[in-house]
This record gives C-alpha cells, structure tokens and sequence, in this order.
C-alpha cells in the first residue's frame, strides 16, 4: 500500500526533518509511528497526505507516485484518503451531520447520497443522537469521533491519523483506537502517529520509531 | 452542474453573512454602473437624433437669377438619374420669398425695400441616407457645383460631423471613468469576498485535504463577486429609470424641445441587459481575484 525509498524532506536551511526512510506497509495493515516531537512523524503524514512533496527520494501509495501528481491527480487521491487530527478540525459552524456530509458535497455526491452515508457513518461511531448539535457542544471524544466519521465518509483505502488522541484521556484514547481497529478490520490501512508509547503497547501493532528523520527501530 | 449549484448556494450564503461588507461592494459596483449607465443614456439619445438628422439629409442647389429653363432641366436630371437622392422639390423665387416671410416674420419687413426679389430660386434635394454615409452624395453635390446655371450648392455636413466627433469625445471621457470606477468596484468586490474566505479558512482546509475539485474551492467565491456585480447593476438601473422619470416629468418638454422634437428616451432592454451583465462580470473578476487565495 505504501512504499519509501530512501526519501527525505529537507526544509529550509538543509533542515532534514525526514531522511533517508525507506519502508513498506501492507495493504490492510495498521501501523504506528512513533518518536519524539520533531522526529518527523507529522512530516511523513503531510507527504503521505500530499500536503508536501519529497525532497529526495520516492514515496508510492497505492502504486501512485506521489511526487509527480498533477493537481487534479492530487484531488483524485485524496478523495480515497481519510485523516484525524489531534485537533479534530471540524467546521463550528457546521452542525454535526453537516460536517460529515460536507465532504461528500464538496467532491460533487448527490444530496440524497451525501446525507444517506453520512447517516451511516454517524450511526457507526454511534453519535447519531448528536447529529444537530454543534463540534463545540461536544466533548473532545465525541468530536473525534465526529472527525473518524468524516474521515470514513468516502470509504477510503488508506486512514491517516496524527496524534489523534493527544487532547483525550486515557481512557477515550483507548475507544478511538478500538474505532480505528474496527475500521482497520474493515481492510483499510490504517497509520496512526502517537508519542503515547502505553497505548501503542495496549493496541499491539506494529510499530515505526523515528528518531530525528530516521527509522530507529521496527517492532 | 453539482458545483454551479453549490457556487450559488454558498456564495448567497456568504454574501448574507456578510451583507455589511457586502453593501459597499455592491454600491460601488452600482456606482460604477450608474456612471456607465448614465453615459450610455446620454450618448444613446444624442446618436438616436444624429440618425435621424442624417437619414433627414437634405441639400439647396440655388440658381442662378439668368440660369435657363434648359440649363435648370439638366440639372434636374443630373438629380434624378444619380439614385442618390430620395426626392426633390423646386422652390422659385417668389416661393423662397413667400416661405422666408412666413417663417422669418419679424424680419420680414427687411424685404420690402428691394426693387427685385433678391432669393434666389433652387433645388431642394432629399438624400438618401445609403448615400449620404458612402459619399456618394457629396460626389452628386460636387458634380452639381461645377453644372452650368448652377450658383452654389450648399450641403453642411460638417456641423454634424462636429457633433458626432464631441460625441466619441464624451464618450471615451466617459467610458474611462467609468473603466476606472469599475476597476475599483472590482477590487471592492475582491477585498470584501477575500474577508468572507477568511471567515471560512477552516472550511477551505477541510476541502483542500478531501481532494474538491477547484470549481468547488473557488466556485463559491466567484460566484459572490457574481451576485454582489447583479445586484449593485439591478440597483443602479433601477436608481437610473427612477432619476430618468423624475427628469422627464419635470423638465421633459424642455428636453424634447432640445432634441428637435423627437422624446428622450431611457436604455432599452438591450442596453439595459448589457448594463446588468457588465455589474456581474465586474463582480465575478472580483471574485475570481480574491478565489485565487482560496486554493
């Protein structure tokens, strides 16, 4: 599903915040990453996410090489990738239904489609009593469920999430990961970056250390 | 289609977000229309009555007092077999006399004194207007200068010429100021529609990391500027009819007086069309400006 060779991200300043990385994650696999802040995590999200574009080396989902998308081939890729944030990023004034069905809307699904599967996916993260209220007159755990719900929207092949369990306590930390196992069991590959090692621990995957833009250990 | 209709909805969403903002935009699109709209008023009317001064064109070819009866057949047929001209009338002498005091009556006593009429008689010739726009009349006119018994011919085009030159003048002054508001009612419409994507940056985020097609991203601000341009058009030819009428009931006669007659009248729907989608093309330019920002 992904694959790196030797790939770098180099900032301004010859900073390397990613170098030299070469790895493979399977189709249908759950993996996390993990590191110190500033390891690089976050950064190999973004070029997973096409937010940025290698600096070195190859990086291939899917068998597409993401370096040489166009913009329109940019669009067409992320449509089949799903993201959480550790800040949910969920639109205030949207009421919860609406955040969902905004993703559908806004890649051009028909109305009555849009709102039939954001139903659904509402229904799964079990929130679909919340479905008119507002992300802000929600809890923290439920508005990372609402974003696992968006993120599910348009069924996709790969599940990108960064620190999403950084603003939760332990014990919502540990539903959101039971979610993503869910959706992982479903056949999506699923990547999630943590610096919460007790976690990673309970949910027993395997994991990717980085260490200052390196791979330091493979578990 | 799906994304026309979504650019609408949301970009009558925001405008309504923001209607304070919004109102400046679309006041400054109205005034960059009224300007363009008032010119064209103006310059609409003037060209109708230089049409129909020209398709009116007439011109005088006096005789001279020992020009013969032969002599004046010549050049009647000299009129009548050039096709240029649409009819043709003989005023003799004691008809110009007869008319001039008719028409001139607090002079006419200026003609009593004279032993002999001293009008000359003529031939008052109606052209038609194919012919006075390819020259073909001024040919005619020529030809009958230079005919025997022929004292002059006086065809003045010149005064409406003048008319017609001050008139592109006006025009260009006017359609550079009006250029000029348009291009600053356009970066209204741009600033006003760059703070609305502001307000939604969260939305636009979101979009961007979905993959949504561009006419998505920017379509709802384009669509803004588009809305913002229609209305403040609608309202300036609304604000124009409304000055027209009040112009007209007050000072119409005077105004027809100073059109020859002839009533002055507002844009026609053409016109009036064009006016509207200048406003909208002005404000979807502002829009698609500050879109550029979107994605």
């Amino acid at each position: 599903m992904i694959e790196t060779h030797h790939l770098s991200k180099v900032y301004s300043r010859g900073l390397y915040a990613l170098r030299d990385l070469t790895l493979t994650v399977n189709k249908g696999e759950f993996v996390f990453l993990t590191g110190p802040s500033g390891a690089g995590k976050s950064t190999l999200l973004r070029l997973l996410l096409r937010q940025e574009r290698p600096s070195e080396g190859e990086l291939f989902v899917n068998g597409q090489n993401l370096a040489t998308l166009k913009r329109h081939e940019i669009q067409e890729y992320r449509r089949g990738v799903g993201f959480i944030f550790q800040d949910f990023k969920l639109i205030r004034t949207r009421t919860v239904l609406e955040n969902i069905s905004f993703v559908p809307e806004v890649i051009g699904v028909p109305p009555a489609q849009q709102r039939r599967r954001a139903f659904q996916v509402l229904k799964w993260v079990g929130l679909q009593h919340r479905m008119n209220a507002y992300p802000l007159d929600l809890s923290g755990g439920e508005q990372q469920r609402i974003a696992i719900a968006r993120a599910l929207v348009n069924d996709p092949l790969l599940l990108l999430a960064d620190e999403p369990t950084g603003n939760l306590d332990p014990d919502l930390s540990l539903e959101i990961m039971n979610l993503l196992r869910e959706i992982n069991a479903g056949g999506t590959t699923v990547v999630v970056a943590t610096h919460d090692r007790e976690l990673i621990r309970l949910v027993g995957r395997r994991t990717v250390t980085l260490d200052q833009g390196r791979i330091v250990e493979v578990a | 289609m799906r994304a026309f209709d979504y650019a609408m909805r949301q970009g009558w969403a925001s405008l309504w977000r923001s209607r304070g903002s919004s109102t400046f935009a679309i006041v400054a699109i109205a005034l960059a229309m009224i300007v363009l709209g008032a010119l064209l008023l103006v310059t609409w009317n003037v060209e109708q009555l230089l049409a129909q001064w020209s398709s009116a064109a007439e011109f005088s070819v006096y005789l001279r007092d020992d020009a013969t009866s032969e002599q004046r057949g010549a050049i009647e047929s000299l009129i009548d077999q050039s096709g240029v001209t649409a009819g043709r009338e003989y005023v003799s002498k004691g008809d110009a006399l007869t008319r001039f005091r008719r028409e001139f009556a607090e002079l006419a006593s200026l003609t009593t004194g004279f032993e002999d009429n001293p009008f000359p008689a003529s031939v008052e010739v109606r052209v038609r207007s194919d012919a006075d726009a390819d020259g073909r009349a001024e040919e005619l006119v020529r030809r009958l200068a230079a005919a025997p018994g022929v004292a002059d011919v006086r065809y003045d085009r010149e005064w409406l010429a003048r008319i017609a030159s001050g008139l592109a003048t006006i025009r260009a002054a006017g359609l550079a100021l009006a250029t000029l508001m348009a291009i600053a009612a356009g970066v209204t419409v741009a600033t006003v529609v760059r703070l609305g994507l502001y307000a939604r940056r969260e939305e636009l985020e979101i979009m961007e990391l979905v993959g949504a097609p561009l006419t998505f991203i920017r379509g709802p601000f384009i669509a803004e500027g588009l809305l913002q341009g229609g209305l403040g058009a609608v309202m300036a030819v609304a604000l124009l009819g409304l000055t027209y009428g009040v112009v007209i009931s007050w000072w119409g006669q005077d105004l027809n007086a100073l059109f020859d007659g002839g009533a002055v009248e507002f844009l026609p729907p053409r016109l009036l069309a064009y006016l509207v989608a200048g406003g909208m093309a002005v404000g979807s330019a502002g829009g698609f400006a500050a879109s550029r920002h979107a994605g």
